[in-house]
């Protein structure tokens, strides 16, 4: 094939009213040794002009996998069986590795998850960004370096990055999350593609980040007049964002439509459930959260009927027999199921386990007193002043017995440094942390040694906390042998029971961690939290790390452990949601300061802090009908550094309501009512009395 | 960045002081009396006892050595017992060969063993990975001598393509201009590296490889050659920087085998024959220099791994 007609192919369509991309039947294989797996399989789709579509699926759903088939990206071993992919009326299937390298990066774009390994470390930002203007594509000469810097510097400006023209000779470590995230979009947007396929783009980021990188895909997108392709498995993301959804399970596409059609008729029983099981910020706390049993089935396995049948509530014969074909349920809204529902569950009226309430007791079990938490960083040695990121900067609360205390705040607030204290797992800079009366910090060695049963940690990545080399039996046992507990034969026992009671069967005692589901380790991962019956659990995470039909089944487990044993909890999680749901009551952190603290529903319903409202107001509701109040009260930027935290109240600087008293006076938590304070000069609940408001900032010359 | 390398350098003085003295005490206990070394057996016991006490080997073993100390501030390694030539002059003779040797050794097997170990990684597990990782394990068990010797006996012997001893000449130039002379040293030095380094290589990059930048390049339209060039091949190489500083002091031990075996005059074959002699000055300097390589080659890999990785801050 010639220059010409490469260029030609290219250009076809380009005026054209067909759908920018139209995938039909398209089935994918990946062959890994003897291992076969289908990810995708016979998925239809159309894709508008300029139309956003969001593909929605768990772990392991095929979303992923379609968007690489689009770009002829499969990874090694995996092709196209069957079907066809078609960009701008041309087949795409079959296409030569030089013609498709063409379209890719200029016509079909892509923005990756995880900014940090997406980006090449040892490359500075600008280069990076102008790579796919500087390519020569098929006999085209690539862009000069002076006139492609030029073009970076306008699209690192575009992409909301201050000062582009420094940055450029930045390295990828050296820029935030969400910075770095924003220079992902500028290279997948330099060459100006009709078609961006953007997997997962804020997975990785801080809600208040990530409402911020949404709204600028979606501006960019209507002013470059682009399509695109949203791949999560956020709801909320979806409802916000896409204009149609599209709904994969187990590589099939069992529902697509318009979204506020999709989310007020939905028809598949799988998508219904999904989106009951989410947990919100309305959740009824006093029953279980609806939840999807059993796992996403083995994508290995050669499929007859109806994937989601053996998870599927109203599963019939026909069911799991036959596949259903994809009806139509309104115009664009088609469905594959035999036995459809009608719209959203209503949850009210489902039969689900209400949830006992505690007696929580006066007397605190668990005291947290001025806790500190530094660390030195970079420089150090010879001469020079030490640095320290300052996590945590005195933190005062305690938990009642039987309590649930919830902590959020955004990632390096300083929550999991404040869990991993509280388990004596780090000792505080200062401060102490008090369990039943006792110092845990001031203790001696020994004496904390016998004191950790009663302190246990449940972690965030379930698959990193527990021993790959160790049976599941070895690891429940583990902690009984540290502490002396029983004979080798009664320890067995409690570990099969303890197995029971996350509601997993004894077989599991004999198997590995890498055999079991996210779901299933982090159930280990909480009877083995369990086994010593302590008194305090500090959850950090517990289900961030999970598919969303996982999460509900974990959270309701957690609850009901919470309550039946008694125990006083910490939860630690960024997903507000999630903290909702299981703490009686909550703490806000912003770097390293408790800003708000308070009974759970009081929090929740009229924040006190303009931090706490910003966080809440950028949760993505999973209701499309819902207005977007998007710019109220926002939380704008990002998270100032540890090291140097802004005078007076640390918030300030995000702050739509600073003033220069809290640049100058640090606030001090103040009452709202007898169970919610604020540390805020300008509180958006009005306070009780104004005894103290703060205290003058202290040392040297001008506040920062 | 500069306090970081003033502070290298002040820890880098501490450690070679502390080779110092070991090496010096340690010598000193196999041979106390110099004197005997020098003039031989048949020598007077006053004879010997004169010598030491001209020299101040009579003195107490630590004023010893801080007087040697003292020299070696002014550059003054000490006289040879033997060869009636300082030290220092001995190793200005020999240090540039074996330097040589080394080095053209070492780019030679990073020439070779970079782009093998990123094939194998782009194709793994094929034919090629496997048969090349077979021969690599197979040389990298193999003793250096004994691959010398395999060297010798087919491409000198059966085939008489190379010479079996390397250049005797004693100027630099001259070794350079007879490169059919060095074929056999420089590959026997090389072949050993080779085999380490491309596994190295091979598994950093399969490593690499697996990252998200690496699709986001080929998202980009970039082609897989300059997917390699540009995205894979600095970030793979970064182990191999440590690997390398690691290895500089272990190529002076490999010097030591092939100089003997091909008979080339460098500090490998002076070490050997000064073992031989007892000649004490010249081991002792030469072991200092083996604590030097070790000291900067691992300082210049930190360095260079730091400058090719901007994530990694100098700090201490």
């Amino acid at each position: 094939m010639t220059v010409e007609s490469v260029s030609e192919i290219a250009g076809s369509g380009a005026g054209a009213e067909g759908p920018v991309l139209q995938i039909s039947d398209l089935s994918v294989e990946i062959r890994s040794g003897d291992r076969l797996v289908r990810p995708v399989r016979e998925l239809s789709l159309e894709l508008a002009r300029g139309e956003t579509l969001g593909i929605v699926g768990e772990t392991g759903s095929g979303k992923s996998m379609t968007g690489l088939a689009v770009l002829g990206m499969l990874p090694p071993g995996g092709k196209v069986t069957s079907g066809s992919i078609r960009y701008d009326g041309r087949e795409l299937v079959g296409l030569d590795a030089s013609h498709y390298r063409a379209l890719r990066g200029r016509d079909i774009a892509m923005v990756f998850q995880d900014s940090l390994t997406a980006l090449n470390p040892t490359r500075r930002i600008g280069d990076q960004v102008a790579e796919p203007l500087r390519i020569p594509r098929a006999g085209a000469p690539g862009m000069s370096r002076a006139e492609a810097a030029a073009r970076v510097e306008e699209m690192l400006g575009l992409v909301g990055i201050p000062h582009p023209s420094e940055r450029m000779n930045d390295f990828p470590h050296q820029l935030s999350g969400g910075m770095r995230q924003r220079v992902m979009i500028a290279i997948a947007l330099i060459c100006q593609p009709r078609l961006v396929i953007a997997d997962e783009p804020t997975t990785a980021l801080d809600v208040t980040i990530q409402a911020e990188i949404l709204e600028l895909l979606d501006g960019l997108r209507e002013r470059l007049g682009m399509a695109m392709i949203l791949v999560t498995h956020d709801m909320g993301v979806i409802a916000r964002h896409a204009d149609r959804v599209g709904v994969m399970y187990a590589g099939r596409l069992v529902e697509s439509g318009p979204t506020r059609q999709l989310f007020a008729d939905t028809r598949h029983r799988y998508t219904q459930a999904l989106l009951a099981s989410i947990p919100t910020l309305e959740q009824d706390r006093g029953r279980d959260l609806i939840s999807i049993p059993g796992a996403p089935p083995d994508l290995a396995m050669a499929a007859v009927g109806c994937p989601f049948a053996p998870r599927c509530v109203a599963a019939t014969d026909r069911c799991t027999d036959d596949y259903p074909p994809m009806t139509a349920a309104a115009p664009g809204h088609d469905f594959a199921c035999w036995v459809p529902a009608s719209g959203r569950l209503v949850v009210d009226e489902l039969p689900l386990a209400p949830v006992a309430g505690v007696a929580i007791a006066a007397e605190p079990r668990l005291e947290l007193r001025d806790l500190r938490q530094e660390y030195p960083v970079g420089g150090g040695a010879m001469l020079s002043r030490r640095r320290t990121v300052k996590a945590v900067s005195g933190v005062s609360f305690s938990v009642a017995a039987g309590e649930t205390f919830g902590l959020v705040g955004e990632s390096g607030c300083g929550k999991s440094s404040l869990g991993r204290m509280i388990v004596a797992l780090d000792r505080p800079t200062a401060g102490e942390v008090v369990l039943e009366g006792e110092s845990v910090t001031t203790m001696s060695t020994r004496a904390l040694s016998s004191r950790r049963a009663q302190l246990q940690m449940m972690f965030q990545d379930s698959h990193a906390a527990l021993d790959p080399r160790m049976r599941v039996g070895t690891i429940l046992r583990e902690p009984l042998a540290i502490q002396g507990v029983g004979s080798r034969a009664e320890r067995t026992d409690r570990a099969r029971s303890l197995l029971a009671d996350v509601g997993l069967p004894a077989g599991v005692l004999e198997r590995y961690p890498h055999e079991l589901s996210g779901g299933q380790r982090q159930r280990i991962g909480l009877a083995r939290a369990l086994a010593l019956d302590p008194t305090v659990l500090v959850a950090d995470e517990p289900v961030s790390a999970l598919d969303v039909s996982i999460r509900s089944q974990v959270l309701n487990l957690m609850r009901r452990t919470q309550r039946e044993r008694g125990l006083t909890s910490v939860v630690i999680s960024h997903d507000l949601a999630v903290v909702r749901y299981l703490a009686d009551r909550v703490g806000v952190m912003y770097l390293g300061k408790l800003v708000e603290i308070g009974d759970t529903a009081e929090v929740y319903g009229s924040p006190a802090h303009p931090y706490t409202a910003g966080l809440l107001a950028a949760v993505p509701d999973p209701d499309p009908e819902r207005p977007a109040d998007a710019d109220a009260g926002r939380v704008r930027g990002e998270l100032p550094s540890p090291i140097d935290p802004p005078s007076g109240c640390r918030f300030r600087t995000r702050c739509p309501l600073a003033s220069e008293e809290c640049a100058l006076v640090e606030p001090l938590p103040r009452p709202i009512s007898d169970t919610h304070e604020v540390a805020c000069h300008h509180p958006l609940q009005p306070v009780l009395s104004t005894a103290t408001a703060g205290v003058q900032v202290t040392g040297e010359g001008e506040p920062r | 960045m500069t306090r970081y390398v003033l502070g290298r350098l002040v820890v880098s003085v501490i450690v070679l002081l502390g080779i110092s003295a070991v090496v010096f005490f340690l010598l000193h206990i196999v041979s106390e009396s110099p004197g005997r070394i020098v003039l031989g057996q048949r020598a007077s016991p006053q004879a010997v006892a004169a010598f030491n006490s001209e020299h101040g080997f009579d003195r107490p073993v630590v004023v010893q050595y801080f007087s040697y100390l003292g020299q070696l501030l002014h550059g003054d390694l000490g006289r040879s017992y033997k060869l009636n030539e300082s030290v220092a002059a001995l190793l200005r003779q020999n240090a540039p060969r074996s330097a040589m040797l080394s080095l053209v050794g070492l780019v030679l097997a990073l020439l070779i063993a970079v782009p093998l170990g990123i094939v194998q990684a782009v194709r793994r597990n094929s034919a090629t990975d496997r048969v090349t990782t077979g021969i690599a394990y197979v040389l990298y068990a193999t003793p250096g001598f004994l691959l010398g010797l395999l060297l010798i006996s087919v491409f000198s012997q059966t085939w008489q393509i190379f010479p079996a001893e390397a250049s005797q000449s004693h100027t630099m130039w001259a070794v350079f201009t007879d490169p059919r002379a060095m074929a056999l040293p420089v590959l026997t030095l090389a072949v050993t590296s080779i085999a380490i380094f491309s596994q190295y290589q091979r598994s950093s990059a399969l490593e690499q490889l697996g990252q998200d930048y690496i699709r986001l390049a080929r998202a980009k339209g970039l082609p897989e050659r300059l997917v390699l060039r540009r995205h894979l091949l600095r970030n793979a190489c970064l182990p191999l920087i440590t690997l390398v500083g690691l290895m500089i002091p272990s190529l002076l031990a490999g010097n030591l085998i092939v100089e003997s075996l091909f008979n080339y005059p460098g500090l490998g074959l002076l070490f050997l024959n000064s073992l031989q002699r007892e000649d004490y000055p010249v081991l002792l300097a030469y072991t200092l220099i083996g604590g030097v390589l070790t000291v900067l080659g691992n300082f210049a890999a930190d360095l260079a791994v730091a400058r090719a990785d901007r994530r990694i801050e100098l700090t201490k």
